[in-house]
């Protein structure tokens, strides 16, 4: 069999989910030709999805090696470096990257993700922006750039983010919650509610939402107790053990406030 | 039947000589999508790759959801050296064909390496954009981008424990914990607010009740840096004595932390882990990890530098720092960490917290600590 039947008959079984037969495939190809960085990057991949992390790395590795170009393989080398929690090895590959490929998506996503798990967010607004700029089909792309501009209280860029998460991926809870915050703390909270039911018609349990949910209807409580407004407030304690059921503050003071 | 075997079988002639007809799309002339497509087959194999890409453009623009066709396109452009436009027909015949193995392939192979990306078209902006842009504008001109990967604190949540109902520990003399960490809270907020480095929340500003889950909601409402929880320690010894800190960590630092992280964690609820799917590498949960591993150890050094703080200041004994695997810490999406500032239960320490004075050193050691652990 030759080398290219092999690699297509590896890819296939990897498309098809059978990585045991995939790997056997790859690695025959890889003794026929050991310099091919896709058989040894398909390999790499095949071993991760297989949780063998270590081999996953040394494959990648080999790649890197064999051509310090090839940034497919410096990128999962980057993400494993952060699975390992090697936060300056996976940030030196994903820098490396962009210098070969200044338009790389990829590595402008990961280094800006990482700016922003530093809370360094200008930072990471400005390689997020790179990679929405290169590659706007990504909904998680969006959502984190949304982060960083929430953080800096960039509240329009962070709704439109949010937005085009949404527009995306309309299942991304993560970004409903975000909008319902910017809605909530521009006084909105009508608005920001209903942000958060839409999540738990999606997920009854999603626990953003339902603790999103019994902090502003407890919150609507107080201010309808400090507004002389008991009934106001009872029927908001009553909404938060809807979503709540073991709330204690609801349960707590509707118990106090219906007697 | 893969693409590989049918590309095999058509180049026979088996389909056309039978009269089979993978598509009914015909030009003005009566040449089908599917004759454009076997004419540009036959020019890939003569490797004239130029004619090939003619013929296949003719034929993806008959049939747009020919994924053969896109496919064959890809290999035209990838003769004549275009990538960009090769990957562009690849990923349109493996859209329209998600079983296209040599489709998806080819894409893998060629994206290893740097490609030339695709001009983007701009269209007419929204209202929302242009609002956006409008405060892009006015916020970047005072914004100066700090490089390093030192962690940040701009904003910060202060949470005084218990409060309402929930009195917390209560002294000998019947000094309230509630009372004493809202003091506490009020004053830190005051004395961070004066150096104008770093705005403060409360997470609540009477004494009424929050349940844990409300307080690192009212964290991730703020998007906060810095989640700083304070209590003051009670122990059925009454001369258990001195200041500790805890941070979440996955393991317990030691029994007694372990312990006491569990008996906070017998109210977990809905705290769903990652569904793992077998077979998927899940970036997101990588990134989530990551970055939740991130903000332990930033706990950790945080909790270090209030300890050094505590140590200097206060006239409490350290208790050093602690971790453990708390559920009101992990929900936070920030660094977090739980102050105990004495003990109540001690006779000694309860006087002590009375004190206006001892409060307000607790205060400034906390400020200063945070200051000093945000750079």
């Amino acid at each position: 069999m030759d080398l290219d039947d092999l690699i297509f008959q590896g890819a296939d079984y990897h498309y098809k989910g059978e990585f045991d037969k995939a790997i056997a495939k790859f690695q025959v190809a890889l003794r026929i030709d050991p310099q091919n960085e896709y058989a040894h990057n398909q390999l790499g991949i095949l071993y991760a999805k297989k949780e063998r992390f270590d081999a996953a790395f040394r494959e990648f590795h080999k790649v890197v090696q064999i051509d310090g170009h090839n940034t497919y393989a410096l990128l999962w080398l980057g993400i494993l470096y952060l699975k390992q929690g090697k936060l300056n090895l996976g940030f030196g590959k994903f820098q490396r990257i962009i210098e070969i490929d200044p338009s790389n998506a990829d590595a402008y996503y990961f280094l800006g993700a990482i700016y922003n798990f530093r809370h360094n967010t200008a930072k990471a607004i400005e390689y997020l922006k790179k990679a929405r700029d290169v590659d706007s089909d990504e909904p998680d792309t969006h959502y984190r750039l949304a982060q960083a501009f929430h953080n800096l209280d960039m509240t329009d860029n962070a709704l439109l983010e949010y937005q085009r998460t949404l527009d995306l991926k309309p299942s991304h809870t993560k970004a409903i919650s975000g909008i319902g915050w910017i809605y909530y703390n521009r006084g909105d909270r009508h608005s920001a509610i209903a942000e958060w039911k839409k999540t738990l018609k999606m997920n009854p349990k999603d626990r953003d939402a339902v603790f999103n949910l019994a902090k502003a209807y407890n919150e609507l409580a107080w201010e309808a107790i400090k507004g002389n407004k008991p009934n106001e407030a009872i029927s908001c304690w009553k909404k938060t053990l809807g979503v709540d059921p073991k709330n204690k503050a609801a349960l707590y003071y509707l118990k106090k406030y219906k007697m | 039947m893969d693409r590989r075997h049918f590309l095999k079988w058509i180049s026979k002639g088996i389909l056309s000589a039978s009269g089979f007809w993978l598509c009914t799309s015909r030009d003005a002339w009566g040449k089908s999508a599917f004759d454009f497509a076997l004419e540009g087959q036959n020019l890939i194999a003569a490797e004239r790759f130029a004619e090939a890409r003619d013929a296949l453009k003719e034929a993806v623009r008959l049939d747009p959801e020919s994924d053969w066709a896109h496919g064959l396109l890809g290999r035209a452009y990838y003769g004549l050296g275009q990538k960009t436009e090769a990957v562009a027909a690849f990923r349109e015949a493996a859209r329209i064909n998600p079983a296209d193995t040599y489709s998806r392939m080819m894409i893998e192979i060629i994206t290893q390496k740097p490609i030339p990306r695709p001009k983007k078209s701009e269209s007419p902006l929204t209202p929302l954009e242009k609002k956006a842009r409008a405060e892009e504008e006015s916020m970047f001109n005072r914004l100066t981008p700090e490089g390093g990967l030192a962690y940040r604190v701009k904003r910060v949540v202060i949470d005084p424990g218990h409060g309402g109902f929930d009195s917390g520990a209560v002294g000998p003399t019947g000094l309230k914990e509630k009372d004493v960490t809202l003091d506490l809270a009020q004053r830190l907020k005051r004395r961070i607010s004066e150096k104008g480095k770093i705005k403060c929340f409360l997470t609540r500003t009477g004494d009424y009740y929050i349940p844990l889950s409300d307080r690192t909601v009212i964290a991730n409402q703020y998007q906060a840096d810095l989640f700083v929880s304070i209590h003051i320690n009670a122990n059925e010894n009454r001369k258990a004595h001195g200041c500790e800190i805890y941070y979440c960590s996955e393991t317990a630092s030691s029994k007694e932390a372990a312990r006491v992280a569990a008996f906070e964690n017998a109210v977990l609820k809905y705290d769903e882990p990652f569904k793992k799917r077998p077979g998927y590498i899940d970036i997101e949960e990588i990134l989530f990890n990551f970055e939740r591993r991130l903000y332990w150890e930033e706990s950790g050094k945080f909790a270090g530098v209030f300890q050094n703080r505590f140590q200097q200041a206060l006239p409490f004994k350290s208790r050093g720092v602690h971790s453990a695997n708390f559920f009101v810490l992990r929900s936070a999406k920030m660094p977090s960490i739980l102050l105990e500032t004495g003990f109540i239960s001690n006779y000694d320490e309860e006087a002590e917290l009375k004190k206006a004075s001892i409060r307000d050193e607790i205060a400034v050691a906390v400020a200063r600590g945070l200051l000093y652990g945000s750079g």
